[in-house]
């Protein structure tokens, strides 16, 4: 997108994140054309989106959309079903004729009739569309009861599925996936800090506010500094979203964000440990975030692993 | 020229001439082989046109964008054909004389610098102002045609070896603060000059001490205003945050590279691994950013001191799985792979100090970028 057409993509959908969540948000991205502009401008969609998303805890239907038309489905009411928490493979594993599903829903589960499920074949991947019917599905509550995720079990005959499987690259998907959760805990991350940054110029103690004293200062700006890695990051890994530098800049997003949550925390110390502050929204949403789609430890433990043992480094950044 | 065809161009050259280039030396070498090497590979370069590539035709340059600069830097260390601290020097140095030195004086002096002939030296820290730089005291009084230099500087890098020296000087009042601080350029063979290298924890003798003596300086050797040097000070430092950084990020790659290849199985911890790189990765993807912000011509700020941060955590970083992976070389190794491995692991700790501190950073991004405001 050129700056202009950006700046207006950027203003409406901040305005969207602002005024609604769930399905209105939904509505309010269809009125923006946010599909389109996912089709035309990927990573503009995916980071403005997820980024705002993050500021304003909010969840929408986008990672679904985003994610079924990586499997190559543009249809509307579709849901993905996203692997068990911490794991980053398919969801789906054939047994015989049967396909066993274990893992995830988004909160626009409840607004989908059908759900895609990425599953394991033989020697890759392929999508069975189903009626969400033949799944169960069970509310989460659990650590941040506002992102409304669900578990999502069951098994089903695959001659049941509502078409042929699709072969899918579920890897280049993923990355995708997790790139957009990236976004979303920088926004996470950001709107911390930002809540911090006023408590600090706000809150007096000793006569003076807080924000002048260097251990709270330092702290930060430290936090700033992990936040504008890791959006440098993520806008780097979109040159070639392989699942490598996917992976690596999800952890460092996720890593980034938990640690901007520590340092946010300490400086909003009593107030904002509690539910009258919002800082809670944002430090639960957090650490599900970092959970999703590959937990951010698993993926840093994972690509470390793979370096020793092919003793070489991922492609790097060219200039 | 774009930068795809200078790459092409540079890499094919370097291929050509590998062995001219290559380092005498092996390991770390000493600093004057290190310097020896430098001016070599200045000298080659510059004949061959590259070293000249985005720098202004007035100062003897090819014109062009920064990320040729950028370029030739990362390759030329990432093939280790210098060392980049010493490398990027013109970097700082280079862009202070275009923007503030007379115009005859910039053209005269920085193919000087460019081709190797020359190594200058920056004069900015003194023994009582190493964190709170305005508060410097190496005076600086009119006298007839000339400026008369009182005082003493430290932790002045290279001044045993150069020629001229970017000095900063106190014009004003004692209390004057950044307000009354003047840049001269001066030659460092001027009569009165002393200068003591200090050996450092990693074995070189790199940092000096600098004494001056009633030290005469032609009155046109004033970088910008008298009284201003406070603006050049700060407009030199966002370079010092740029350019060199994009080159050392280069150097900690390669060194990453060489460690994961030579470290015994078991001795890395795969979580450490994957951090340091996600790390070293960001750093490079925000580096990046800022090189090509400069090439579109915007003007850097305190925004780069995010970058310097982040540079010195993933050298800390690297340089810690050095210690783990390679435990054995670098504490009992005398061969000199492992001196090289000790030495760059020892300067590792000073990543956080030089260049201002992490602390000044922090607070530079806590007042400028946060608007925190005055911190007392």
């Amino acid at each position: 997108m050129e700056s202009t057409e950006r700046a207006l993509f950027e203003t409406g959908v901040r305005h969207a994140t602002e005024s609604g969540d769930g399905a209105a948000l939904d509505a309010a991205l269809d009125d923006l054309g946010w599909r389109d502009a996912l089709e035309a401008d990927r990573p503009t969609a995916v980071g403005v989106l997820f980024e705002s998303q993050g500021k304003t805890t909010t969840t929408s239907a986008a990672l679904d959309w985003l994610l079924a038309s990586a499997l190559g489905v543009e249809a509307d009411g579709v849901a993905v079903v996203l692997p068990p928490l911490r794991q980053n493979g398919p969801p789906g594993r054939l047994d015989g004729d049967w396909c066993v599903v274990e893992g995830l829903g988004t909160a626009a589960l409840d607004r989908c009739e059908t759900a895609l499920v990425a599953t394991q074949t033989g020697d890759g991947t392929a999508t069975f569309a189903v009626d969400l019917g033949l799944l169960t599905r069970r509310p989460v509550q659990g650590l941040d009861p506002a992102l409304g995720l669900f578990e999502v079990m069951g098994e089903f005959e695959t001659a049941w599925a509502s078409s042929q499987p699709q072969p899918a690259d579920w890897p280049a998907t993923a990355a995708l996936g997790q790139l957009a959760l990236g976004h979303e805990l920088v926004g996470a991350g950001r709107v911390m800090l930002e809540l911090a940054r006023t408590h600090a110029l706000e809150r007096l103690q000793f006569g003076r506010p807080i924000g002048t004293f260097q251990a709270v200062r330092h702290r930060l700006a430290e936090s700033l500094v992990s936040l504008e890695a890791a959006a440098a990051l993520l806008d780097a890994a979109w040159e070639d979203p392989s699942p490598v530098t996917a992976a690596m800049a999800k952890a460092f997003a996720g890593r980034s964000a938990r640690s901007v949550s520590r340092n946010c925390q300490q400086v909003l110390a009593g107030i904002g440990f509690t539910t009258e502050h919002p800082l809670h929204r944002s430090v639960r949403r957090t650490i599900v975030l970092d959970q999703l789609l590959g937990a951010g430890t698993i993926l840093t433990r994972t690509l470390g692993a793979d370096i020793l043992e092919r003793a070489a480094l991922p492609a790097a950044f060219a200039l | 020229m774009e930068l795809r065809d200078f790459k092409a161009a540079v890499d094919d050259w370097l291929d050509a001439h590998e062995s001219e280039l290559a380092c005498a030396y092996e390991g770390i070498g000493t600093l004057d082989e290190q310097m020896a090497q430098l001016r070599k590979v200045l000298r080659l370069t510059y004949d061959a046109g590259f070293m000249r590539m985005g720098w202004p035709e007035r100062v003897g340059g090819l014109g062009g964008s920064n990320l040729l600069r950028a370029y030739l830097g990362e390759v030329l260390t990432a093939r280790e054909f210098v060392e980049p601290g010493i490398y990027s020097m013109p970097e700082v140095l280079a862009p202070t004389m275009i923007d503030y030195a007379p115009e005859m004086l910039a053209a005269e002096m920085v193919p000087r610098l460019l081709r190797g002939e020359e190594i200058w030296c920056q004069g900015f820290s003194e023994p009582g102002t190493g964190s709170n730089l305005a508060s410097l005291a190496c005076r600086a009084i009119r006298d007839g045609d000339s400026w008369r230099i009182n005082g003493q500087k430290v932790w002045t890098s290279l001044a045993q070896y150069a020629s001229r020296c970017v000095l900063l000087t106190r014009t004003g009042t004692p209390e004057s603060a950044h307000k009354g601080i003047t840049a001269l350029f001066i030659d460092m063979d001027s009569a009165g000059i002393t200068v003591r290298p200090i050996e450092t924890m990693h074995g070189a003798k790199e940092f000096c001490e600098v004494f001056f003596d009633d030290v005469l300086v032609p009155l046109d050797r004033v970088l910008g205003e008298v009284d201003h040097g406070w603006s050049i000070a700060m407009d030199l430092l966002p370079y010092e945050r740029s350019t060199a950084l994009w080159h050392r990020a280069s150097y900690l790659q390669r060194r990453l590279e060489q460690l994961v290849a030579a470290a015994p199985a078991g001795s890395l911890d795969p979580v450490a691994v994957g951090e340091a790189t996600e790390l070293l990765w960001a750093f490079r993807a925000r580096s990046r950013a800022t090189q090509r912000r400069l090439a579109a011509g915007e003007t850097l700020g305190a925004e780069t001191s995010i970058d310097k941060v982040l540079v010195a955590t993933a050298e800390q970083a690297v340089f810690d799985l050095v210690a783990q992976g390679l435990g054995a070389e670098v504490t009992l190794g005398d061969d000199p792979a492992s001196q090289r491995w000790r030495a760059e692991l020892l300067y590792s700790r000073a990543a956080t100090i030089y260049g201002g501190s992490a602390e000044i950073q922090r607070n530079i991004i806590a007042r400028r970028l946060l608007d925190l405001g005055a911190d007392r």
